[in-house]
């Protein structure tokens, strides 16, 4: 008798755990491929914004699905696309196929996004795109809805409005230079690395300063790989350029800053340059890239509430500020508020859900276009302008750009060789 | 009844004669058999597409050793016919469409007329020489892919092309057959008469000369079918990818193939084929440790090349086969003497 009554407290203490277990067992993780080009610091971006997200997601208990709460898993995808784009297509389906990804977010080299698109597409998988801006992975959803619907853009913009943006900085920075040196008419010299991604923005350049009231000095396009500017940056300034409009994603950027640092070149530096937008510019440039003005998406300004702490937290986590890749973060947090609307997993019902997307995030509030392309314009991401000032990188655009000031932004400051050379004159 | 079954026992004998008795050809057998009858094991989709694109860069490869191999034409461009078959393909599916069973052949015949082209003015250069020049040809071509893109879809290339079939099954069986019957092509030219005039020329060209041989007509002749064999590649690759961009002709494709050729071993068509079914899924399998990838990879290829310079595969065959010193026919390692002349093989 008292055996038997042990083996039923055994069996029901049994029962007990096992129930209790239940809705652990019956709630697999939601998994999430971070797919990208893992070895360089573009896809580190990728995978440090989605680390983040996971980590917060994770620590609430997860994400409601239908009621019950499920993990995010996160699978890390190595896509190689810089230098193979088989590589890429690959991983792609390894994240598909074997890691069985209920979502995949990432990609960065158009050229493979478009064939990773096409694999997404082919297997029905929602693919939140965080790195290529080539407005084509978009136009792909007007022309064929049905096949390309489950691909969205999160980040950057459309490389239409970084254009916009580019040319918006510009102008900011010629009021600036007439109001303050009485400059009457801005000469801009163009200077892009040799690469194709530059090739659009020479000629819009080309065609558009004219009409913005501004001469053209010249075009000079340096190697993307090049250690000494100074040839060029001479030339700019026999030239007599007053601002100098630059487009480098590659390393170039740093020993253009820093040269034109040295040679207290009398013209600002004005556009794109993807080495300014990190932390470590200002150490490779040992200070000389002062002044230099690039476009950013992160920065430490208020866009929305959650971007100073996601700011700071990336900065103090990861020992940089975030690159625009870091823009799975915003992923997955779209993401999650699409299955908690739904409350299911499937991508045909997710899609409705994710196309009326009108969420805060750090890079500011975020809502689809009709072809699937992240919103931009005033009230919706846009962008910053992001300059060094004496060690720090501040942000200084939108500053009163169609009412629009986030919080934490400081007027734009011209370098003081500038100021003193036409000051002089 | 009785002629059926002779011809099945004549068959069978040649069989046990010619093929069992070497071990590198009962290799050969069996890769042929795991590849046809692999998707009775396993359809995982992603198995297919490492497999469909291993065959398409082995027949890349297999091209690249008929003319930088066996002829000696050290070619260090050969993403140029690659590329040019890839674009061609997808230019006129896309903007023609022009199914895919005439495109490739196209495309094949671009890669043949650039063979041609570039064949003329390289035919006055030798080793370092014209290996420099032919790398140049894919630089150039990339410089006008960037130039017109609005034919060319500058960076982005062309997007859309046509499926190759519609499921992964069939890319697979279209690949992998076409695969086999163009690898068993490019052997057979290797093995005729006109493969020991190439094989003359990368030996001794002046001798060839000497001998009465046209080598000018041979040596162009060797770009232009290494040029149709890459082009079938490179239409294949387009249609299986769907989309046609700059990276089909940079120098990282060029270099690739002659890392999985030398790897297998030059001159032998199947060596650069066995690299190619070696590294490329090898690259695959080294995802589990995605920092070490490039490095054990890279390590493992110069390790390889150090203790084998021949290759893997000459290394592997000479270990398990002897040939004769009389005949130079081949028999396995463990005879003592020759299998056709019995000449003393030790």
């Amino acid at each position: 008798m008292k055996r038997s009554s042990i083996l039923w407290t055994i069996f029901l203490a049994l029962i007990l755990v096992a129930a209790a277990g239940a809705p652990c067992w019956a709630a697999d993780p939601i998994r999430i491929a971070i797919i990208g080009p893992m070895q360089f610091t573009q896809g580190e971006g990728h995978w440090n914004g989605a680390t983040m997200a996971a980590e917060q997601i994770n620590k609430g208990g997860g994400i409601s699905v239908g009621g019950a709460k499920r993990l995010v898993e996160l699978i890390k995808v190595d896509s190689n696309e810089f230098l193979s784009i088989p590589d890429a297509t690959n991983a792609m389906e390894l994240a598909i196929s074997r890691h069985r990804a209920d979502f995949l977010i990432g990609g960065f080299r158009t050229e493979a996004v478009l064939v990773m698109q096409d694999i997404a597409m082919d297997n029905k998988k929602i693919f939140l795109g965080c790195g290529a801006a080539h407005p084509e992975l978009c136009d792909r959803v007007t022309k064929n809805y049905d096949r390309y619907k489950y691909w969205f853009r999160i980040t950057p913009i459309n490389s239409k409005f970084l254009i916009k943006v580019d040319f918006l900085l510009l102008n900011m920075v010629a009021q600036v230079m007439q109001k303050e040196l009485g400059i009457p008419k801005i000469k801009v010299a163009i200077v892009a690395e040799k690469a194709a991604w530059a090739d659009p923005l020479v000629a819009v350049a080309n065609e558009n300063l004219p009409k913005m009231g501004m001469d053209i000095v010249g075009v000079w396009r340096p190697s993307p790989v090049a250690t000494d500017a100074t040839a060029e940056l001479s030339a700019i300034q026999r030239a007599g350029a007053n601002i100098i409009f630059t487009s480098f994603s590659s390393s170039v950027g740093i020993p253009f800053a820093k040269q034109a640092g040295e040679l207290k070149v009398p013209a600002p530096l004005v556009g794109i340059n993807v080495e300014a937008q990190k932390d470590g510019f200002w150490a490779a440039t040992g200070g000389q890239g002062n002044y230099g003005l690039t476009i950013s998406t992160y920065g430490p300004v208020k866009i929305t509430e959650h971007t100073l702490p996601f700011f700071n937290e990336y900065r103090q986590r990861f020992k940089e500020a975030p690159n625009y890749t870091a823009g799975t973060y915003d992923a997955i947090d779209v993401l999650k508020a699409a299955i908690e609307k739904t409350g299911t997993l499937e991508a045909d019902k997710l899609i409705p859900a994710l196309e009326q997307t009108d969420l805060k995030g750090p890079a500011g509030r975020l809502a689809f276009s009709k072809d699937h392309d992240v919103v931009w314009g005033p009230g919706y991401t846009t962008g910053l302008g992001t300059q060094w000032q004496d060690g720090k990188n501040v942000v200084v655009w939108p500053y009163q750009w169609e009412n629009i000031t986030y919080e934490g932004t400081v007027p734009y400051k011209l370098p003081s060789w500038v100021m003193e050379h036409y000051k002089k004159k | 009844m009785g002629l059926i079954w002779f011809q099945i026992k004549r068959v069978f004998t040649l069989f046990r004669s010619e093929v069992l008795v070497l071990p590198s050809r009962v290799a050969v057998l069996i890769f042929v058999a795991a590849l046809v009858l692999l998707p009775l094991f396993s359809q995982d989709p992603y198995l297919l597409r490492i497999l469909i694109l291993t065959s398409v860069f082995a027949i890349f490869a297999a091209s690249w050793d008929l003319l930088s191999g066996f002829t000696g034409q050290m070619n260090f461009g050969h993403a140029l016919f690659f590329g040019v078959a890839a674009y061609t393909s997808g230019l006129i599916n896309v903007h023609f469409k022009i199914p895919h069973f005439f495109t490739i052949p196209i495309g094949a015949l671009a890669a043949v007329l650039t063979g041609l082209i570039i064949g003329i003015p390289c035919l006055r250069l030798r080793h370092t020489y014209l290996a420099l020049t032919t790398l140049a040809f894919p630089l150039i071509l990339m410089g006008v892919v960037f130039a017109i893109p609005d034919v060319t879809g500058g960076e982005l290339g062309v997007s859309g092309l046509d499926r190759l079939s519609g499921s992964r099954l069939r890319d697979y069986y279209i690949t992998t057959i076409l695969m086999l019957l163009l690898s068993f092509t490019m052997w057979k030219i290797t093995d005729s008469k006109t493969g020991i005039i190439l094989h003359a020329i990368r030996e001794d060209e002046l001798a060839c000369r000497t001998a009465g041989i046209n080598t000018t007509r041979y040596k162009l002749m060797a770009f232009c079918l290494s040029g149709f064999f890459a082009g079938i590649a490179g239409g294949l690759y387009a249609h299986i990818m769907r989309t046609v961009g700059p990276s089909t002709l940079e120098v990282s494709m060029s270099f690739q193939v002659i890392i999985w050729s030398i790897f297998g071993g030059v001159a032998s068509i199947y060596g650069p084929i066995a690299g190619v079914f070696i590294l490329f899924p090898l690259a695959e399998v080294l995802r589990v440790v995605p920092e070490w990838r490039m490095l054990i990879f890279a390590l493992l290829v110069l390790l390889t090349l150090l203790f084998m310079p021949e290759g893997i595969i000459p290394w592997i065959r000479d270990k398990i086969e002897k040939q004769c010193p009389r005949c130079k026919i081949r028999s396995v390692a463990i005879r003592k003497t020759c299998r056709v002349c019995t000449a003393d093989l030790d």
